[in-house]
């Protein structure tokens, strides 16, 4: 694998920090609470049935694909290495939330076991109809060259 | 589900850990059967194809997991803040992974009671997640 010294982000690529896309209409179901809750022998009475109140991880459910607007592709391939959730307030059964997806990073990592990659970060912000964020997500893809076979 | 408060939680107190076995099954049906997903997580071959040793356990199948363990550790009076996970080594369907977390830091902020976690999954004693969890944790009354 040749070692790359330079940084293959273009001005293009910078251009789209801090780009937003369209809002995203997404429920979370009380039918996916109810599976992922058994699935995962959840006994946390908050959420239990009849509660209107969704477990934490049914954002597992609810993360909208990365816009293709959004996303530079520096490099040929990407996997997704890191997840970060965070909550600000209870999200709601079948209560819609918009989820607007931003473009926050995009850097260089050179070097490294694999050697040169580019990392891609991305947040979901969850609004309620107050236009409050009840939750965020935080993905970052590392983007890669797959080696030639 | 027991309630752990403030007070008795110390730096370096350990979680006990918890074992789960990750299934096709469980994968699939974590997304819901009528749900579209990933190939690799539900059949064995499609994540061979994909240079895998089997079918992939899901990331977020994962996660979700830490977050239940947290959770139940921290009792339901607790609220989580944030739960950050870098995702290390592919986990495959079939070989047992095992939660196990321990308290790094404890503190106030703006009058909450902040616990931090660090979580990891291991399989074969490795890790193949590594977690960094938050969560508010009242005082015992």
């Amino acid at each position: 694998m040749a070692d790359v010294t330079e940084s293959k982000i273009t001005d293009e690529h910078r251009a789209m920090l801090g780009q937003r896309s369209d809002p995203i209409e997404v429920v979370p179901k009380t039918a996916d609470a109810q599976r992922m809750r058994d699935l995962l022998g959840d006994t946390d009475p908050r959420w239990a049935d009849g509660t209107g109140i969704a477990p934490p991880y049914i954002l597992a459910m609810m993360e909208p694909r990365l816009p293709a607007e959004l996303s530079p592709q520096v490099l040929s391939s990407g996997i997704l290495t890191q997840t970060e959730w965070k909550f600000s307030q209870p999200i709601k059964l079948e209560e819609p939330l918009q989820a607007v997806t931003q473009l926050i990073d995009v850097r260089d990592r050179l070097g490294g076991r694999y050697g040169y990659s580019v990392l891609v970060m991305f947040q979901t912000s969850y609004l309620n109809s107050d236009g409050e964020e009840a939750a965020a997500s935080l993905r970052t893809i590392t983007q890669f060259d797959r080696p030639e076979s | 589900m027991s309630q752990r408060y403030f007070e008795d939680i110390a730096t370096d107190d350990e979680l006990e850990p918890r074992e789960q076995l990750p299934t096709e099954d469980k994968a699939v049906e974590f997304f819901g059967r009528d749900n579209p997903t990933n190939p690799a997580f539900g059949d064995a071959e499609a994540g061979r194809r994909m240079g895998f040793g089997g079918a992939l356990v899901p990331g977020l199948l994962k996660l979700s997991w830490i977050t239940n363990y947290v959770g139940m550790w921290a009792g339901s009076e607790a609220n989580l803040r944030s739960v950050r996970v870098a995702f290390r080594r592919p986990d495959i369907a079939g070989r047992p992974l095992t939660l196990a977390g321990r308290v790094v830091d404890k503190r106030q902020e703006d009058g909450v009671n902040v616990v931090e976690l660090e979580v990891v999954t291991l399989a074969d004693d490795q890790p193949t997640v590594r977690g960094n969890v938050q969560v508010e944790i009242p005082s015992r009354p």
